[in-house]
């Protein structure tokens, strides 16, 4: 397996208490997958991307539990120099939301690209350059030679994307994560996103974890989900599976909830309330208070279920089935 | 109820004039919704903006029930005022963080009437109870709630003078998928109660044949296909509208997305190219689509583009 | 909240503004003699700590014969006057000016912006010069030129603030519903810069004081027998060699004062408004 995640938890310390904004995620990512981290604003999707490259908040964040091995390697007993000089941007690497905060707006482009070559030594002096040309052409940017000294604010929207794209693929990473990679992006230029993390895959063999909150950009590029809820994986199984044949009422109604391209208008089936707070979580199932088939057993934390070779789930319905 | 005509704004920046919108006519039936849809930049928000009378049109007029909203004496512009209101994307900063959410609702009010202390209070809290919100919300402070309510709490403002039409400025894209549909719901309940008319901009197009009536799809400041929602997402002539349609991504693992449809960049309205805009990213684009501006033809569901012929009426 | 909001108060600060406050209020009751009382037999009375000093004038006195201390207690009252005016009138004409510029634009906002530019290219000195000559020294005068001078510098932060408003879609609502827009400056814009203008007062207080210190010093501000602590050191200075309290004594006045006006300046912008860090 490329990487094993097991019972993480990640602390954030804030002022008003302690924060489990992962609180027990465990997830497996192969060579050449795509994982689709699935969930809503603060289910704790993001903290456990940046969990990964020990990214934190500086100060309040800290990871307190659970192992990450990549390759086999354990992630959480490295020192951060050496996660700085073997990890980040090297075997792990970051595609984020708003490719203008990614990108630095003083530098050329071709420096920034050529940052991460010169940093993990994959190309040193005037061989930079060429690199450079050669990581920019593989995500399709056009007429990359000419453009090496052009800044972010010279190119459109999708073509910054493709730049970050360029950064995080330049030392050919094993794992890439890609967070809210398209939803700054108009829907035309997200498809050509969308085309380009398929081919980026299929070039150089990497898995990739998508986080995102849009169950369509989830159903067209993932392998396999993990829907989360108030910090911790409700159910977790291969894309079909999860679209077809939901098992967590929160999937479920997830899926309902949304408007469907093509369905017959009608009313939305909403869910009601809001997800708890990750301070003082309620005890048992996090998701009891907003569900629809709640029972007594629900205020004890739900066992996993699998369901099927992979398909596995967190609620006490199904395991009364 | 609503009627624009050859609506046109430019503006004028350092490097040239950017138009944001040329020559749009749309018409607004009285209880329908008309979904603006369209990519950033294309113009949809500043057509809310004249219509909301936050901006000048520079050509064109906007006709509500037949009067012309730029001849209103400040009288007719004030009535005006009280029949169209607005609900924003962002909660966050559409609602003023210094003000009791009973401020917040009273303000329009208090714009129009002078209802006695009494009466104002009821109304409140019967807005703030349309929309699901308890009465005890009115001494609170926007920061108290989430995101979800303070959208129900600029819903209950809109809806205080019970006003004719709304204008929604992509009501739910700032809030979370599970909250969206209950603020979608609530706002369908508004419409069926109030029979109100919508105006809505947004860029979800799930959403928009979910959600509206008719639709009007805007590229680079022209209408480019319009007509009601059914039809054209069932039969979509336009070639852009084709190609928005095909790359929205469905949550359907088996659906193939068409990335071909809309090659390349969104061209910048600051120099938009000659003819069709659509024309540099249509993969069927002819000569005449390069120097002749196509016209909307055809209703009412009509395409602006040269390849669709004006199909026989049945 | 509350714990939070009072870490790091500046009480020595405090503590000297306050007792300025009270030196101005309390008026002549207070002072332990009169500040003009000529005694020519103590001039040059050194301070109680230096040989031949006596308590009954504890900060010495001057060279005719007047009490130091009583003469700082009572010049505080003209700083405190001229700082009370010059903040009203120069933030309320700047805020005013600031808040239509912002609000408005177009050419409004052009021909105000010009005229400030204009002002803030006028050195205060030379205002100062021709308005003393074609007014009369005093302190009205001192008061006109620090408002001339200084509502150009609220006029450009309120615009600033007051455009970023401006964009606020609670702003747009109001004027979509209609509201008028006296209204909507009274609810929605002044509370929001209620808070800068608040900070930009207190910062002001320090310069206030310094700038009539300088005028009187010149002689253009307050005269005879009005005390003020520039005019104290404009007296002093050609005493400076034999009798350095008269000139020492002031100066630290003037110094506490607007050191403790900007350290409780600074801890108040910090407190109510990070975002005014640069000023």
């Amino acid at each position: 397996m490329l990487l094993s995640v097991r019972n993480l938890q990640t602390h954030l310390h804030l002022r008003r208490g302690v924060l489990r904004a992962v609180d027990g995620v465990s997830l497996d990512v192969a060579e050449g997958e795509t994982l689709g981290l699935v969930g809503e604003s603060g289910s704790g999707k993001t903290m456990t991307g940046l969990s990964l490259l020990r990214l934190l908040p500086k100060g309040s964040g800290r990871i307190a539990g659970g192992s990450i091995s990549l390759d086999g390697r354990e992630l959480t007993t490295l020192s951060e120099s050496e996660l700085v000089r073997e990890i980040r941007g090297r075997r792990i690497a970051m595609i984020m939301q708003d490719p203008m905060t990614s990108l630095n707006p003083v530098f050329s482009i071709g420096d920034q690209v050529g940052n991460p070559l010169r940093n993990h030594d994959i190309a040193r002096g005037t061989a930079v350059r060429a690199a450079v040309v050669d990581v920019l052409r593989r995500v399709r940017l056009p007429s990359p030679a000419d453009r090496l000294d052009d800044h972010p604010h010279q190119f459109s929207g999708g073509q910054r994307q493709r730049i970050v794209a360029a950064m995080a693929i330049g030392c050919t990473p094993r794992l890439l994560i890609a967070d809210e990679p398209t939803t700054a992006l108009d829907v035309t230029i997200q498809v050509q996103i969308i085309g380009l993390l398929r081919q980026i895959q299929a070039d150089t063999g990497a898995g990739i974890i998508l986080i995102t909150h849009d169950l369509g950009v989830a159903a067209s590029l993932c392998h396999r989900i993990a829907v989360m809820y108030a910090g911790q994986i409700v159910e977790t199984g291969p894309v079909r599976r999860i679209y077809r044949q939901p098992a967590h009422p929160y999937t479920r109604a997830l899926l309902e909830a949304i408007p469907r391209l093509g369905a017959k208008r009608g009313r939305l089936a909403a869910i009601q309330g809001q997800p708890p707070s990750l301070i003082d979580p309620p005890t048992g199932c996090r998701f009891a208070p907003r569900c629809a088939l709640r029972m007594d057993k629900c205020a004890e934390a739900p066992p996993e279920i699998t369901l099927a070779d992979g398909h596995r789930a967190a609620c006490w319905k199904l395991a009364d089935a | 109820m609503l009627e624009l005509d050859g609506l046109t704004r430019h503006y004028r920046t350092r490097h040239g004039v950017v138009r944001a919108v040329e020559n749009v006519s749309l018409t607004l039936r009285a209880g329908g919704t008309l979904a603006l849809v369209g990519e950033s930049g294309c113009g949809k928000t500043t057509i809310a903006k004249m219509i909301l009378q936050l901006e000048q049109p520079d050509a064109g007029t906007i006709r509500f029930e037949g009067a012309d909203v730029a001849h209103m004496d400040r009288a007719a512009l004030h009535r005006y005022r009280r029949d169209v209101m607005a609900v924003f994307q962002d909660p966050y900063a559409s609602l003023n963080p210094r003000m009791r959410v009973a401020n917040i609702i009273a303000e329009p009010i208090l714009a129009h009437e002078k209802p006695g202390r009494a009466a104002l209070d009821k109304r409140i809290a019967e807005v703030l109870d349309i929309v699901g919100l308890p009465v005890s919300a009115a001494r609170l402070y926007p920061h108290e709630f989430s995101g979800g309510q303070r959208q129900r709490i600029a819903i209950a403002r809109a809806l205080a003078l019970q006003p004719r039409l709304m204008v929604l400025d992509e009501p739910v894209s700032a809030l979370d998928v599970s909250i969206r549909a209950q603020v979608l719901n609530l706002l369908q309940d508004i419409q069926d109660q109030f029979g109100l008319t919508y105006l809505i901009i947004a860029h979800d197009l799930a959403l928009v044949e979910h959600f509206s009536s008719d639709v009007a799809v805007i590229y680079l400041g022209r209408v480019a296909e319009a007509g009601p929602t059914a039809e054209v997402f069932a039969g979509p002539r336009h070639p852009y509208t084709q190609a928005l349609l095909a790359a929205v991504p469905l949550p359907d693992p088996d659906h193939v997305l068409s990335e071909a449809a809309a090659a390349g960049e969104i061209a910048s309205a600051l120099n938009p190219p000659p003819g069709c805009r659509f024309n540099p990213r249509c993969p069927r684009a002819q000569d005449i689509c390069r120097t002749t501006v196509p016209e909307l033809r055809g209703t009412p569901h009509a395409a602006a583009c040269h390849l669709v012929s004006e199909p026989p009426r049945t | 909240m509350r714990a939070r909001f009072f870490r790091g108060v500046p009480w020595l600060a405090i503590l000297v503004l306050a007792a300025v406050l009270a030196c101005a209020a309390g008026g002549e009751a207070i002072l332990p003699h009169d500040p003009n009382d000529l005694d020519l037999g103590s001039a040059f009375l050194p301070p109680a700590w230096l040989d031949g000093g006596s308590l009954s004038s504890p900060l010495g006195a001057d060279n005719l014969g007047r009490d130091i201390l009583s003469r700082i207690m009572a010049g505080s009252r003209v700083s405190v006057i001229v700082a009370f005016y010059a903040i009203l009138f120069s933030g309320g004409i700047g805020a005013l000016a600031g808040m239509v510029c912002g609000y408005f634009g177009g050419r409004v906002d052009a021909a105000l912006m010009r005229l400030i530019e204009i002002q803030q290219s006028i050195p205060a000195i030379a205002l100062a010069l021709i308005l003393a000559a074609a007014l009369e020294p005093g302190l009205t005068t001192v008061v006109v030129v620090i408002v001339l001078t200084y509502w150009a510098w609220y006029a450009r932060i309120i615009r600033g603030e007051i455009m970023a408003l401006k964009g606020r879609d609670y702003i747009a609502f109001a004027r979509v519903a209609g509201v008028s827009t006296p209204v909507i400056f009274l609810r929605h814009l002044l509370p929001n810069i209620f808070n800068t203008l608040v900070v930009l007062a207190t910062l002001q207080v320090g310069q206030v004081i310094l700038f009539e210190a300088s005028l009187s010093f010149l002689g253009l501000g307050i005269q005879q027998p009005d005390i003020s602590w520039g005019l104290m050191l404009s007296d002093a200075r050609q005493y400076i060699t034999n009798a350095w309290w008269a000139i020492t004594m002031p100066g630290i006045a003037i110094m506490l004062t607007c050191l403790s006006a900007n350290v409780f300046g600074d801890w108040l912008r910090d407190r109510l408004d990070p975002q005014l860090r640069q000023l």
